[in-house]
């Protein structure tokens, strides 16, 4: 009986570090129609960055946020200089993202070495509890609040603030926001912006789970494109949704099917390409 | 003998009624315009004799064929052709290439894929034929982002002749034009022999009175009149559609 | 805000007399190549023709039909191992069994992954391509029995042609390359230019107004679809020879986006675009690793950035200008 507790814990967590992961991705794809292959850089970067901070003696909190600005500012340089120019030419957008995750990785890989980092938990968190005779670490139970807590804010952001109802609207009909006066082009920037920030933010805080190198950032974009696949774009829910399903049927996977783990993932996300395009929560498009 | 009929069609967006409960029919080699103000469903009633889009309710019968749930390519084939309101060509082709690839739609030869296309002799004569009558043979060579504006909605019109037509649907063939390259557009639907059928989307009252012998006018997504062009000029309620305006003229 | 200059560059047809002394004089390039160049240098161009085809066959599909697919190493990799798995595990030696064996599995794969990928279009289709070469990828990877996991396949040598008394060696390989390279490029001209190629293109430019025209879209793009399977399946036959071992990698994103990269750095609008770009990215991955080791990816994503701000026709364009330019100088000084 524990023994499915555990893995069913697991598979949450390791689905809310998921959605961690692709929430940055789901809103910039979301509102933009831009596919950021990118993404998996600028998870890694900003775990750099708040590598860096912590270095200085910057408390872990401050250090996340820290990791997350630096790499929000990059993916805004990004956009106003790049991206913006190739207004509408969305296979061009996402060639370009193609373009920076072979330079940023590569950067990366020369300021930081290719070896894998890893911190531990910050001391308040680094306990574990006793699920029975099991322990879990605490420090998980801190990803899932955190997860939870940020889909709660950008939910909110989303359905109850006049910006937030914006970019749902641009999400369905870019035009439409256009013509109703809104000034797309700030808003596009700064939705890229919060997406890279959440998405290094994430990076960071889970350096305790997930160790960070360079060689990473195709496997980090394939773990966030096939959340936004299965769970929908366009709702933070779906996105969540996704995300668990895929943290539970890798954990499940894992622990009952140890080989066709890694396959189950990939065949999830074509089935529900095949049958149902726009995601289990996903707006029809 | 009936080149169309069609039989209660219905399509809804949402909540908006976009077509309801359109049906008329229309004979061989007749010329029929439609006519309505915006958002009438004009369009929306061409995507869906094209196969664009499917209708939520209702049949249409090409020459006695059932045809509402063939497929676009299929409706060519069989003699239903339209063109495009909004310029559709293939900009990074030539003009010859857009109308060999015209030609060629409708033959088994699209296959190939080893024989260059400008070798066969035949499709190239049909083509020089084509793009003469319409005076673009000299610009043959140019990619058509290359060449004017209505020297494209006249390769617009020469594309859907090349695909051997019995019904076409012109989806404002004269949009965006001057009044001489309008009459140059309405001369030649007129010059079409009466095998073919022609449907006519169009705003231009000088090019609908010109062509058409016959108008159906569209009113939120439904047929409010039907008749020859003088009694539509005298309908009074079209009048009140038209604020009065344009179907006054001639 | 500036705009990017890329869409109007226009795709480049160089048909014609003085344009075939170009391709006389290039031609010669190869051929002579041995002469001059040195063993190893050679080498790395035999590697630069091998994905030269690779590169040739992926534009198919993201030049021609306009379909970006991210998962095309799948099929390159797929071929590979097949032939690889028949050699080394079932011992057939023969490349004239081997080979087609390989490019046979390719097509299969294509036409089984065609038919799921394209049901979808746009960023879709460019998602599902991805999942199923990564689905692939993760075949190799597991499959150790058969395809040694990420120890690789170990592969011996250069490919037995059967014939008597004669041995393949690093030169041989290399015209042999050359000559299926030729060939390729041969019957992707005439696909090109037939009518089923330039509907492919007419279904790029507009699917809409294709299908008004009576062409079944569906079946062009599948049909591309397998065709460039093919031809990417013929690069993976030469390269499991070329490469002493084959590694799950060879099938995955990595591989998939360093072809793109060649399609674009090259130009996914001149015929022979990708094989310039296949050329120049193996010949910068080459040095870079002597001179500034793992630098080029970053190399390479500049070089890519460049290519889709500001010269979307790649560096083929430029060729082609230097090209026309010569010809004007040349064509004065006749007169």
């Amino acid at each position: 009986m524990e023994t499915i507790l555990l893995n069913v814990l697991n598979g949450i967590t390791f689905g809310i570090m998921l959605f961690l992961i692709a929430s940055g991705l789901a809103v910039i794809y979301g509102f933009m129609g831009v596919l950021n292959l990118a993404h998996g850089v600028f998870y890694i970067l900003g775990a750099y960055f708040g590598l860096a901070a912590l270095a200085y003696g910057v408390p872990f909190v401050w250090a996340a946020l820290v990791g997350g600005i630096a790499v929000g500012l990059v993916g805004l340089v990004v956009e106003l200089v790049f991206l913006k120019r190739l207004h509408k030419q969305l296979n061009e957008q996402v060639l370009l993202t193609l373009g920076f995750v072979y330079i940023f990785a590569n950067l990366a890989r020369w300021i930081w070495g290719p070896y894998a980092k890893v911190i531990d938990a910050p001391a308040i968190v680094s306990g574990s509890i006793n699920i029975g005779s099991a322990s879990f670490p605490v420090y998980r139970l801190v990803i899932i609040a955190a997860g939870l807590a940020l889909a709660a804010g950008l939910w909110l952001f989303t359905e109850k603030t006049r910006t937030g109802s914006v970019i749902r609207a641009g999400m369905d009909d870019k035009e439409m926001t256009t013509g109703l006066g809104v000034n797309y082009g700030l808003v596009s920037s700064a939705v890229f912006f919060t997406g890279t920030f959440v998405g290094g933010v994430a990076g960071f805080i889970g350096l305790p789970i997930i160790p960070v190198y360079p060689g990473m950032v195709f496997d980090i974009l394939l773990l966030a494109l096939i959340v936004i696949v299965v769970g929908g774009v366009g709702r933070i829910e779906g996105t969540l949704l996704g995300a668990v399903v895929i943290g539970l049927i890798d954990s499940l996977g894992k622990a009952y099917f140890p080989d066709f783990a890694y396959f189950t993932m990939y065949l999830a996300m074509i089935i529900i390409l095949l049958v149902k395009p726009s995601g289990l929560l996903g707006r029809g498009k | 003998m009936e080149a169309l009929r069609v039989e209660g069609l219905c399509k809804n967006y949402g909540g908006v009624r976009a077509l309801t409960n359109i049906s008329f029919s229309i004979k061989v080699g007749e010329r029929l315009a439609i006519i309505g103000p915006n958002g009438a469903g004009k369009t929306t009633l061409f995507n869906i004799l094209d196969g664009q889009l499917r209708a939520d309710d209702g049949q249409f019968f090409f020459f006695g064929k059932d045809i509402s749930c063939m497929p676009t390519y299929g409706r060519t084939r069989l003699g239903l052709i339209r063109s495009f309101q909004l310029t559709t060509l293939f900009s990074n082709l030539t003009v010859l290439n857009n109308t060999m690839l015209a030609i060629h739609g409708i033959l088994p030869s699209r296959f190939q894929m080893f024989r260059p296309i400008i070798s066969y002799k035949d499709l190239y004569d049909k083509a020089h034929e084509l793009l003469d009558s319409m005076d673009l043979w000299g610009r043959r060579d140019e990619l058509v982002e290359a060449i004017s504006y209505g020297e494209q909605r006249k390769l617009e019109i020469a594309l859907c002749l090349a695909a051997k037509p019995k019904l076409l649907l012109l989806d404002e063939p004269s949009c965006g034009l001057t009044t001489d390259e309008s009459k140059d557009i309405s001369t030649r639907i007129r010059d079409l022999g009466t095998d073919v059928t022609v449907i006519l989307i169009a705003h231009d009252i000088d090019l609908v009175f010109d062509v058409a012998e016959r108008i159906i006018v569209l009113h939120h997504g439904e047929i409010v009149a039907d008749g020859t062009c003088h009694e539509i000029q005298c309908n009074s309620l079209v009048k009140e559609i038209y604020m009065g305006s344009e179907a006054t003229v001639g | 805000m500036g705009e990017a200059k890329n869409n109007t560059a226009k795709w480049v047809w160089l048909t014609g007399r003085h344009n075939r002394i170009a391709y006389i004089i290039v031609g010669l390039f190869f051929v002579a190549l041995p002469l001059f160049m040195p063993p190893y240098l050679q080498g790395v161009m035999t590697k630069a023709l091998i994905f030269g085809i690779f590169a040739m066959s992926l534009n198919l599909l993201v030049g021609y039909a306009g379909l970006f697919s991210l998962g095309h190493a799948a099929y390159f990799g797929v071929a590979a191992y097949t032939s690889s798995i028949l050699t080394v595990r079932y011992g057939v030696e023969s490349f004239w069994l081997a080979a087609p064996a390989g490019i046979l599995m390719a097509v299969l794969v294509a036409g089984a992954f065609g038919f799921i990928a394209l049901r979808l279009s746009g960023v879709y289709f460019l998602l599902v391509t991805l999942a199923l070469g990564q689905l692939l990828y993760s075949v190799a990877l597991k499959w150790q029995t058969v395809t040694g996991g990420t120890n690789g396949l170990i592969n011996v040598g250069y490919p037995d042609l059967g014939l008597p008394g004669f041995t393949m060696n690093a030169m041989s390989f290399y015209y042999l390359v050359f000559a299926v390279l030729v060939i390729s490029l041969f019957l992707l001209y005439r696909l090109i230019e037939s009518p089923f190629g330039v509907a492919l293109q007419g279904v790029r430019d507009s699917e809409t107004r294709m299908r008004s025209l009576g062409y079944n879209t569906w079946l062009y793009k599948y049909i591309a679809f397998v065709v460039a399977g093919l031809f990417a399946g013929v690069a993976g036959v030469l390269f499991r020879h070329y490469s002493t071992v084959l590694v799950p990698t060879d099938i995955g994103v990595l591989a998939s986006t360093l072809v793109l990269l060649m399609v674009i750095i090259g130009g996914d609008r001149v015929f022979w675009g990708p094989v310039a770009g296949a050329i120049l990215i193996t010949f910068i991955v080459h040095y870079s690793s002597i001179y500034t080791p793992e630098r080029w990816p970053l190399i390479l994503g500049g070089l890519f950035v460049l290519a889709v701000m500001f010269l979307r026709g790649g560096i083929s364009i430029y060729l082609v200008k230097l090209w026309k330019r010569l010809e004007y100088h040349y064509g004065s000084i006749k007169s």
